[in-house]
This record gives structure tokens, C-alpha cells and sequence, in this order.
């Protein structure tokens, strides 16, 4: 069964539980109904989300630009950073011991492999070797349906499902709390990476409102179908306060160069939007709440009522915000066009 | 409990045998966990993994706009856009069309007594060949069956069994019903309407062991081709459903108003919780609707709690409850309130409701003597309610 414990878990718990009391003299983290919050190195760059666009980028197949695309993120990231070049700026962010996972969003409407190519050529600016790097998502089915190579071996960067069994592993097996829900989570954000970046798709979400950054890592529980209802929060934010995500989450890549402004998650060529583009923020609620905004201008330009109005408003990015994960009021947050 | 591969396999001696120790040996730990009622069992998760999940078009469901549908199998009625599930995790929307993706995918599967369902007015001293698959449409925190129950078709090693050799299987082991348990069955709801219909034209009849989360329209289709059914009646409060099972009291209690007016056999059973759902006045409340809707005859099970899945905070429901709460019931007028996961108790016995004389004998999930004459008491000659033949099971049709 996918769920079974392993000897490796039993060390993992007693382990945190030991260095929970030793070191807090709290309840162990994987008894804890509290949220674990965002990550330091994140916290620096609150606040502050980039949007880079390039007209090319909306012509012919996304594949073409891998080039372009690399000299927008690695641009966005040095905006993002303050750094004076890419490098540095990679840097600041991830360094060489790291063991990086890049949500990628495969369900329906799909991040665009040449977008995780370029995310994973900045991390190699960075100095994280390749095997250090794993493109991730449920199944390894939906990954090949998006267009990606999986590489379950030791060499390179590696891609793969939860459910690939030597690789991915399955999820844990046993339940996590955070907030109201109550999950197995997925083996590699448990045990395999140190750092995570989300790389999703600009795009609605019939139920969320929207489906970006936050929403991405219902990809990494068990059981997101339970999640749904209440426009599902507050259940998004407490998948993003666990400790398995929000302590690890580095970056959140906005995958805009194809975007989808209603009828999503699944793809709807009527309501294709050709952005051209990136999102970019190290402070995942700004990054949700700016590229949730930016639907929403879509949507009022075709003409189509407000997420609100069609009882399904982004209700999770202001949650995520008032637990203190990050910035979700648009006001005070800095938005950088390049 | 045996793995999947050996039971869709002919029986051996050595099968009987095993069979036999483990009847034995579930009558002497009965107070344990591991054979609370209607646990799954995992030991039976072996076998070739499916690959992949079972597509099969779905009933009960709705187009929608923009390629979403409406499912109208059970209460919740999700709405689900394309490339999305249900709350239960096992129907999926492909281009607008809803599917079940359990089609015969079975990852459970047991000989059972069909005491364990429990189900006491039913065939007592026979099994019930139990299956299910992944999936449910509520989420209750304290389930026992959770590992399939709470997870979705690709999570759960599942072999695929068509309902011919589901059948054929049943009938080797020489079972005279097929028991739809453990998880929800609703959310398998397909195959278990194609395959009841299938086993009812060989003779064997077939029971849902439910939380009664269906609407009337799937139900009554369904009950066509059963001969039992037994629900989870989880508490008689709004909120205990809505803080604990993320579903609602009222279409439960409709779903047995329903069972009542299409007149099939069914039971209920009540896990008693300490402090949540446990109090007098609830089981009293609870006791005299059932009398005054579904009336005095439908037997009512009350049984103990044990920690487990998310609800770990709350100790074992003491014996002393359960007895406190059966006899709330016999006060309101229940004819048949027993007690349940209680090794050795006299609660687990069935008693003539004429006279009090005992009938049926039971020893953890087994019977151990049935003094039933023809379906009635031998002493004072009262008929008994229930089904009490394989004649009497297959006769059923719905009168609505």
C-alpha cells in the first residue's frame, strides 16, 4: 500500500519528537495543530512580487522561448532579490547542499516543462547539482501527459510522481494535522527536499476561484477531493502552514505564458489567454493575491461577472494572509513590471 | 482473512480448514480491535496492483455549463469541473462525462460472518463474502476503516474483478449473500447495482452496508436487487455529523424513512463515542424516532468506540455505556437494541420481544444456537422480524 510506514518514518518521528522536546519543549511537530509558517530566507523578500513579460513569449509554442525564458526569471529573480546579477541572486535563495522540489501543476491547463527548464537552470546558477533537483506532482501519467521526461534514476535532474514506487515513494503513512485537515502527505515534501518552489498555472479554479501557488500543493496531500467545499478554505492555508511546505517554500514561479481566465482547472481553448509571462514572488499570499488580481481584470475585460459573483471568490489568499504566511493585501504589495 | 488472489480462487480443503480456526479464534479475541465490527482487514491488500483505475460510465449525474457536472448520487451533489473529482475521490469528470473510476476494483475482500456487519435478523451462522473498494462520500473522523475508505482508487492496491467472477467466487465459498462494506459502498454504486442484479438471477443475495448517504432516486433503483441493507446512524444531532463526518443528519434519516417505505430488511448501528453522542436524552430522542418512523422491529446496535484514525483523543466507550444506552432504548420501545464490539455480553443475544426467551446465542461475531422456529419464538410463538431464508431473502421485492 502506498501509506505503509517505514522504518525510516519511525526514525523521522521519534527523531523530531526528541528534538521537539529538546529544543522547544513543545508537542512534536507531527502532533502539532499549529501552523509552521513561512521561512526566513522567504520573509526577506515580503511583500514584493515581479511580473515579467515578453510579447515573443505569447507567439508560437511556449518550447521555443527556453532562452527568453530563462532571461525573464533569472531577471525576475535578481528584481526580486536586489542582487546585482543572476547568480547571486540564485544564490541567495538556494545553496549547493539544498535538495530542491518544483510543484509543477499537471491537472488539466499544465505548467509548461520549458518553464520548469528554466527554473531548474536557475538553480544551477545556484550551485544545486542536478540530482539535488526534482520536478514532482501526483502521478508520473500526468506528468508525461504535460510533456515531461520522467527520470526516476540517481542521474540528473530527476522528475517523477508521488506514485512512482521506487522514487516517489507514496505518501506517508501516517495523518498530519494543520488546521482542519487531516492528511497523508507525499513522501518527497516529507522526506526528500529541503526547499520547495511551486511552479504553477495562471489560472481559475471553479471551486478556489484560482488555482496558483497555494492551491498547487493540494498536489501534495493525499486527499484533496475532501478539501473542496468553502471555496476550499480555510483548508488551502492550512496545507500551506504545515510544516512539510510552508517552512521549505523558497519561491513561487507563476507559469503566465499561457494562462486560462475561466472554466479552469481543466483546459478551455475559448478561454485561452496568451499572457506571456512570468510571476514571481519569494512571498507566496503577494504572489497569489497579485496574479489572482490579474484574472480578475481578465475577466471584467471579456466581460465576465467577478469570482465573487460567481460564488467562488479567492477567499484562501485572505486567509493565508491573516494567518500571517505572507501578504495578501494588493495595497502593500510591491509590484515590479519588467 | 485472506488475500484477494486466493479468494476469487476455488476453495480448498486446507481453505476450510483455516477457516474454520479462524472463526474460532475471532470468537476469542473478539474484544480486540482487529475484529471490531466490519473492519476492513488489510492482510487481504495483496495481489497484483490494478493499473491504473477502473473507468465505467456513471450513474445519477447532470451536464452542466462549461464541461462541469452535477453529481446527484448522494446528498452532497458536488459539482465538478472537467478533470476534477467528487468529494468521494473516485468519480472524475472527463470532457463533461462523469465516471466512476472503481469499476469493479476491489481492494478488500473477506469471508465474513454476517454477524460482523453486523447484521443480526439476517441468515444468523452464515458469511457474507465482503468486498469494497476505495473511497466515501463523508469523512468521519473516528473511521475505522479509513486506510480505504479516506483514499482515492490509484492509492490503494486494488485487483479488478468483474461481477461474474465476484459470483462465481461467492458462490464457491459457498456464501449465500455478498456484503457491500467496509468503505462506502454508495461510492462503488455501479458495481454493486450491475453485480446485485447479477448474483439476485444466481440465487445470492446481497446486502449494503451503508452510512446512508444516497438520494432516494439511487436508493430505490438499487434496492431492486438487494436483500439487506444496515446503516450508520453516526448520532441524532446536526452537529455531530457536520464537526465529525463532514455530512449532514437529515438525508440519513430520510434515507431510512425511504428504506422503511420501500419495506426492505435493514438495521441500524450507532458507534457510541464518549461525551459526543453518548448522552441519554440523545439516545432517547434518537430511539423514539426510530419507533415512530421505522417502528419498533428494526433492530438497533450500539457499540463501542475504540481510538483510532484522526479521533485519538477519547478512550474506549466503557461496557457500562453501551448497556445504559440499549436499555434507553428497550424503554422507548425498541424491540431489539443489542451491544456491539463487547466480547461475551449477553447484549450480542437475541431475545423473543414476546416473552424475553432467548433465541439466537451469540459468541463474539458468531452464532452459537438459534432456537427459531420458522421465524418464530418457540415458546410463545411470536414472529420474529427478519429474514430467516435464503427463500425469504430472494423474494424480496421493493412495495414502492
Amino acid at each position: 500500500m502506498a501509506t505503509q510506514h517505514t522504518r525510516r518514518d519511525f526514525l523521522a518521528r521519534v527523531g523530531a519528537a526528541a528534538a521537539g522536546v529538546a529544543l522547544t519543549g513543545a508537542t512534536a511537530p507531527g502532533c502539532s495543530d499549529q501552523p509552521a509558517g513561512t521561512n526566513k530566507r522567504a520573509d526577506k523578500l515580503a511583500r514584493r512580487v515581479v511580473i515579467a513579460r515578453d510579447e515573443k513569449l505569447a507567439q508560437g509554442a511556449v518550447d521555443e522561448h527556453r532562452d527568453l525564458l530563462r532571461k525573464l526569471l533569472n531577471g525576475s529573480v535578481q528584481r526580486l532579490t536586489g542582487a546585482p546579477d543572476a547568480g547571486a541572486a540564485w544564490r541567495g535563495l538556494f545553496g549547493r547542499k539544498d535538495r530542491v522540489g518544483i510543484k509543477v501543476n499537471t491537472l488539466g491547463l499544465s505548467t509548461q516543462p520549458a518553464v520548469a527548464d528554466a527554473v531548474v537552470a536557475g538553480l544551477r546558477h545556484a550551485g544545486v547539482p542536478a540530482e539535488n533537483i526534482i520536478i514532482w506532482d501526483r502521478f508520473d501519467v500526468e506528468l508525461q501527459r504535460a510533456g515531461y521526461k520522467l527520470n526516476a534514476s540517481k542521474q540528473g535532474v530527476r522528475c517523477f510522481g508521488t506514485d512512482a514506487e521506487e522514487a516517489g515513494r507514496g505518501y506517508q503513512g501516517r495523518i498530519e494535522s494543520s488546521g482542519r485537515i487531516g492528511s497523508c502527505f507525499s513522501r518527497i515534501v516529507a522526506d526528500q527536499v529541503d526547499a520547495l518552489i511551486s511552479v504553477p498555472v495562471l489560472k481559475d479554479h471553479n471551486l478556489a476561484g484560482v488555482s496558483l501557488g497555494m492551491k498547487n500543493f493540494y498536489g501534495a496531500i493525499h486527499n484533496p477531493n475532501k478539501y473542496h467545499d468553502h471555496n476550499c478554505d480555510p483548508y488551502i492555508a492550512d496545507v500551506v502552514a504545515h510544516r512539510f511546505i510552508g517552512p521549505k517554500w523558497r519561491l513561487t514561479v507563476v507559469d503566465a505564458t499561457r494562462a486560462q481566465y475561466h472554466a479552469g482547472p481543466g483546459q478551455s481553448l475559448e478561454h485561452a489567454w496568451p499572457f506571456g509571462g512570468l510571476i514571481v514572488s519569494g512571498d507566496f499570499v503577494a504572489g497569489d493575491a497579485v496574479a489572482a488580481d490579474l484574472l480578475e481584470a481578465k475577466r471584467k475585460t471579456e466581460g465576465l461577472e467577478s469570482l465573487t459573483d460567481e460564488k467562488r471568490p479567492p477567499v484562501h489568499i485572505a486567509t493565508a494572509g491573516a494567518r500571517g504566511l505572507g501578504e495578501a493585501d494588493l495595497s502593500r504589495i510591491e509590484r515590479i513590471e519588467v | 482473512m485472506e488475500c484477494l488472489e486466493n479468494l476469487f480462487a476455488e476453495p480448498t480443503r486446507r481453505d476450510v480448514l483455516r477457516w474454520g480456526v479462524a472463526c474460532g479464534a475471532a470468537g476469542v479475541l473478539c474484544d480486540s480491535a482487529a475484529v471490531a465490527q466490519d473492519t476492513a482487514g488489510t492482510g487481504a491488500l495483496e495481489g497484483p496492483k490494478l493499473e491504473g483505475v477502473a473507468r465505467h460510465e456513471a450513474l445519477f449525474w447532470e451536464e452542466l455549463a462549461d464541461r462541469k457536472v452535477k453529481c446527484t448520487l448522494c446528498p452532497r451533489e458536488c459539482e465538478v469541473a472537467d478533470v476534477e473529482r467528487g468529494y468521494c475521490g473516485v468519480r472524475e469528470n472527463q470532457g463533461g462525462r462523469y465516471q466512476t473510476l472503481v469499476y469493479g476494483a476491489l481492494c478488500s475482500a473477506n469471508v465474513d460472518p454476517i454477524e460482523k456487519k453486523p447484521l443480526f435478523h439476517y441468515l444468523p451462522g452464515t458469511t457474507a463474502f465482503s468486498i469494497a473498494t476505495a473511497g466515501c462520500n463523508i469523512e468521519c473522523v473516528f473511521c475505522q476503516n479509513w486506510r480505504i475508505s479516506q483514499f482515492r482508487p490509484e492509492q490503494v492496491p486494488s485487483r479488478h474483478v468483474p461481477a461474474e467472477r465476484l459470483v462465481g467466487s461467492c458462490r464457491s465459498h459457498g456464501s449465500p449473500t455478498i456484503a457491500y462494506t467496509y468503505s462506502e459502498p454508495t461510492v462503488f454504486y455501479e458495481y454493486m447495482h450491475d453485480s446485485a442484479a447479477l448474483a439476485r438471477r444466481h440465487g445470492i443475495g446481497s446486502v449494503m452496508i451503508s452510512n446512508g448517504y444516497i438520494q432516494d432516486k439511487p436508493l430505490r433503483q438499487l434496492c431492486r436487487h438487494l436483500t439487506g441493507v444496515k446503516v450508520d446512524l453516526k448520532a441524532f444531532t446536526e452537529t455531530f455529523y457536520v464537526d465529525h463526518c463532514a455530512g449532514e443528519l437529515k438525508p440519513v434519516l430520510e434515507t431510512l424513512e425511504t428504506l422503511k417505505d420501500i419495506g426492505i430488511w435493514f438495521e441500524l448501528v450507532v458507534l457510541i463515542i464518549p461525551t459526543l453522542n453518548d448522552s441519554s436524552d440523545e439516545i432517547r430522542r434518537m430511539s423514539r424516532w426510530v419507533v415512530k418512523h421505522l417502528g419498533p422491529d428494526v433492530p438497533m446496535h450500539f457499540t463501542r468506540f475504540h481510538p483510532t484514525y484522526r479521533m485519538t483523543n477519547l478512550p474506549r466507550t466503557p461496557v457500562s455505556t453501551i448497556e445504559r444506552c440499549r436499555q434507553v432504548a428497550f424503554d422507548a420501545g425498541v424491540h431489539y437494541a443489542y451491544a456491539g464490539n463487547v466480547a461475551m455480553h449477553p447484549g450480542e443475544n437475541t431475545y423473543c420481544h414476546g416473552c424475553r426467551h432467548e433465541l439466537i446465542r451469540r459468541v463474539g461475531m458468531q452464532t452459537a444456537s438459534n432456537r427459531l422456529k420458522d421465524g418464530k419464538c418457540p415458546k410463545c410463538g411470536t414472529a420474529i422480524p427478519g429474514v430467516w431464508s435464503q427463500e425469504q431473502a430472494l423474494a424480496f421485492s421493493p412495495r414502492s
